[in-house]
């Protein structure tokens, strides 16, 4: 596979699952804004906007997190953002995705609003884009075979999904207290799940657990770091003669499993915010390894003219 | 009565659905009477049906940086059976001609030793490149793919107004087109047989693979593309897609000792075979332009010393200059022995002193056209140019003949086309591609049909925001086919897939579909039994 390629397959997998997930975020924090009695309403926003590294806006409100968060375009972490960029990488690639699956990005990006709304037309844009996440992620699954394109997009989408539930997790700390975990859940989908797995005890020792641990929970921190190990295992079967490359992106996934598998739950309740932060950090690393490794462009030409030498 | 049809005026251009009288042509029967059924209000959901495909499907047309839907008309452009033979065997002669022309050109030019055609023409052609004198590809072919632009003049003849010989595109609008259409009119296609398009990319891809270098069984073909902002973008991906290679951009490649690989994530990869979709002058940065950022560096020494095949070849461009296409028929008949099938549109070198003199007293009634321009930039149409805009071009002919030909103002055909509520008259023309595998050359039936849409418009470009046509080649009555219609078509095994085998009856599978287990019959009535039990209590 194209390394060009490559990348921009890994981009369209994390992409799409941001926007998926920034849309469950935003959802989840406009409803506890709601029935939150406290009036620290900033607080909540800034602290929201902090999760997902915008410091830019002074004393937001819900508008600027909707501004923000869903449709500026020129907001990078705006969901239309994600689906902008998902697009531009899917047309980069449209030779190697199938058609139903471009169609899908494709009407998405055409269909996205850029004019402000309320929180009222907020829910109905936020369910539209996890309807369109969701059936981006069927088309995929049902359609593509299962090469290194694919691998590398199930790459993207589990480590951007990794980081993307360390941040939710992480978001319940801020506020303290196990009054935010059911938010929590339904913002990850989670939440009749959890309750019957764990008969409805909202401890927070227990939906910790269930959502950084739990690995058959498929949007739990442990599933999303299983699933990149795979995919970067497999892509290094399949690429013999780079195969060392992957070799350290693996292992740091593994030590970062490791770490959440065996250590004292306690602990990491104590320092939730901390160790959320070291997985966004393994995250962020494991990128960056595969992008040197698989995705090197050329080095740059550089011309010696007639007369410099 | 809304007959969307009843107000239709044909111009003094031929008309290709409705003769002088004003009666339908035989060939247009089945589209007309699909038109007479239907109302204004029904064509414009149609209309509308057809952009929203493409806008979804991102079938777009790059204009000045902005990606817009492909405009196409709902009316087809239908061509008859025994006009399509002529246009085909016109075709593929003509690229048989070019094809024995650029060989020749660039090795002996005995065409020139034999008086043909004067030195000056070839030599004083910007896209004559001496950096592939003397290179034979390996299965003798240059043009891999061709679209020769046809046009129709109010007597009725079908005439060459161009050839395109170096990176023609458009070959991916006739095959969406289709698609398009058969979704959207799928009962005008019901009333006749219509020859499929869709071979295209098999057909391009054997012939890509026959190209390769010697020694190389499973050759491995790439399309080159310029990137994601090049107008033509989205074909370049549909070719791609359609043939299952990679489509791959100027920095994806690397040339190291005469041959080309592209990166992957498993690393280098042998390329063997590029049609690419990038301009001679871009191609590579140490022969050509030194600023292009869209090609190879080295690609022209892989190519000279046979390490990679290149579609079409460089230095093609000699072949389709306005100037030399004034030397075509005379090719044909130096080269194939043969009268040209299709004639040329009436044309003055403005080299010649005479030709000059006549033209610049009648240029406010003819056009006039720079030689290597491509896409109707540069073209002045003499009777709408403004005093001013005569006067600068005088100067430009002066300065510099060999730059500019002259023709005269031909009214090209005329379809009905859907402007606003109604059917109007507008121009088309019709570019045919043809594939050469070094065997034979194929001509798509069918093509590009593209239509001007503002009223009275002749040239018609998609990068002037031109529309298009689907075009219907009808297939010959049934009793014809298997005699083999025409001797320029080569068959490829398992390539023509118009002759449907006869079928045969499927058998009735033995073991039938699975379905889920019902509850047995008392369990179910028990469940009833306790609901109506239940019901009972409440009203108790």
């Amino acid at each position: 596979m194209l390394s060009r390629i490559a990348e921009s397959m890994f981009w369209i997998g994390r992409y799409v699952e941001r926007a998926e997930d920034t849309a469950r975020l935003l959802q989840t924090h406009l409803k506890m804004l709601i029935e939150d009695t406290t009036g620290a309403e900033v607080d909540a926003c800034r602290n929201l906007l902090a999760l997902m590294s915008v410091d830019h806006v002074k004393d937001p409100t819900p508008t600027d997190l909707l501004r923000v968060l869903g449709y500026d375009p020129s907001e990078p972490t705006s969901i239309y953002s994600s689906y902008a960029a998902a697009r531009d990488n899917a047309r980069r690639a449209r030779e190697v995705i199938p058609l139903d699956l471009w169609e899908c990005v494709n009407t998405t990006w055409h269909q996205l609003p850029t004019a402000p709304f309320g929180t009222t037309g907020a829910h109905v844009f936020l369910n539209w884009v996890r309807e369109r996440s969701a059936m981006f992620g069927g088309i995929s699954r049902g359609t593509m075979v299962r090469d290194d394109g694919w691998e590398f997009m199930s790459m993207g989408r589990s480590l951007e999904q990794v980081d993307m539930t360390s941040r939710l997790v992480a978001s319940a700390s801020l506020t303290h207290g196990s009054r935010q975990w059911p938010a929590v859940l339904r913002g990850c989908g989670g939440h009749d799940a959890f309750l019957r797995t764990y008969r409805g005890l909202y401890t927070d020792r227990e939906v910790a657990e269930f959502l950084i641990v739990d690995a058959r929970f498929p949007r739990s921190i442990m599933h999303g770091l299983i699933a990149a190990s795979d995919s970067l295992q497999k892509v290094a079967q399949n690429n013999m003669l780079t195969a060392s490359h992957a070799q350290t992106a693996i292992r740091s996934l593994g030590q970062l499993r490791a770490r959440l598998e065996y250590a004292d739950l306690e602990d990491l309740l104590a320092n939730l915010d901390r160790e959320m932060s070291a997985v966004q950090d393994v995250a962020a690393q494991v990128t960056i390894t595969v992008a040197t490794s698989y995705f090197a462009a050329a080095d740059p030409t550089a011309w010696i003219t007639e007369g410099t030498r | 009565m809304a007959d969307v049809l009843s107000n239709y005026r044909t111009g003094e251009a031929f008309d290709e659905m409705m003769d002088a009288e004003g009666s339908v042509r035989p060939s247009y029967k089945a589209v007309a009477s699909a038109l007479s059924r239907s109302t204004s209000d029904g064509l414009r959901v149609i209309a509308e049906s057809l952009a929203n495909n493409y806008t979804q499907a991102g079938v777009t047309f790059d204009v000045g940086g902005v990606e817009r839907p492909f405009p196409l008309d709902l009316v087809p452009r239908v061509i008859a059976s025994p006009e399509w033979e002529i246009i085909e065997a016109g075709v593929a002669q003509r690229v048989r001609a070019l094809e024995a022309f650029l060989a020749d050109i660039y090795a002996d030019a005995r065409v020139i030793s034999d008086g043909v055609i004067p030195s000056q023409l070839v030599t004083s052609s910007t896209h004559f490149l001496r950096a592939v004198w003397g290179v034979k590809p390996a299965n003798g072919v240059r043009i891999h793919v061709a679209g020769v632009d046809l046009i129709r003049n109010p007597a009725g003849d079908v005439r060459v107004l161009e050839d395109n010989v170096r990176v023609p595109s458009g070959v991916s609008y006739v095959m969406t087109n289709r698609n398009a259409m058969i979704t959207a009119m799928p009962e005008a296609f019901a009333k006749q047989r219509i020859r499929p398009v869709a071979g295209y990319p098999t057909r391009l891809f054997a012939a890509l693979r026959k190209a390769a270098p010697p020694g190389v069984d499973d050759p491995t073909v790439v399309v080159l593309t310029p990137g994601v902002y090049n107008s033509a973008y989205f074909e370049h991906t549909l070719l791609a897609r359609t043939m299952g290679v990679e489509l791959v951009e100027g920095r994806d490649l690397e040339c190291r000792r005469g041959k080309v690989f592209m990166r992957t994530t498993a690393g280098l990869q042998r390329v063997d075979v590029i049609y690419r979709r990038i301009e001679d002058d871009f191609l590579d940065p140490v022969h050509f332009r030194s600023d292009s950022m869209l090609g190879v560096p080295g690609l022209v020494n892989a190519v000279r010393t046979g390490g990679v095949a290149l579609a079409n070849a460089i230095g093609n461009g000699v072949a389709d200059d306005k100037l030399i296409y004034t030397y075509v028929p005379d090719l044909i008949k130096y080269y194939l022995r043969e009268d040209p099938i299709i004639a040329n549109v009436d044309t003055w070198r403005l080299e010649e002193d005479e030709a000059r003199e006549e033209v610049l007293d009648r240029l406010e009634e003819l056009v006039v056209k720079p030689v290597d321009g491509s896409g109707g930039k540069g073209i002045v149409i003499g009777p709408r140019a403004t005093k001013a805009e005569l006067d600068a071009l005088r100067l430009q002919v002066t300065d510099d003949p060999r730059g500019w030909i002259a023709q005269p103002v031909v009214q090209l055909s005329t379809v009905p086309t859907l402007i606003e509520d109604c059917l109007q008259p507008r121009h088309v023309d019709l570019r045919p591609f043809a594939v050469n595998n070094g065997e034979g050359v194929w001509v798509l039936p069918g093509g590009l049909t593209r239509v001007a849409l503002p009223e009275g418009e002749l040239v018609v470009n998609s990068s002037q925001g031109g529309g298009s046509k689907d075009t219907w080649v009808l297939s010959p009555p049934p009793h014809r086919s298997s005699s083999g219609r025409n001797s320029t078509e080569h068959r490829d095994e398992g390539v023509d897939h118009e002759q449907s085998p006869t079928a045969v009856p499927l058998t009735v599978a033995k073991i039938p579909v699975g379905v889920m287990p019902k509850f047995a019959e008392t369990h179910r009535q028990q469940q009833d039994q306790q609901q109506q039990g239940r019901r009972r209590g409440w009203r108790c």
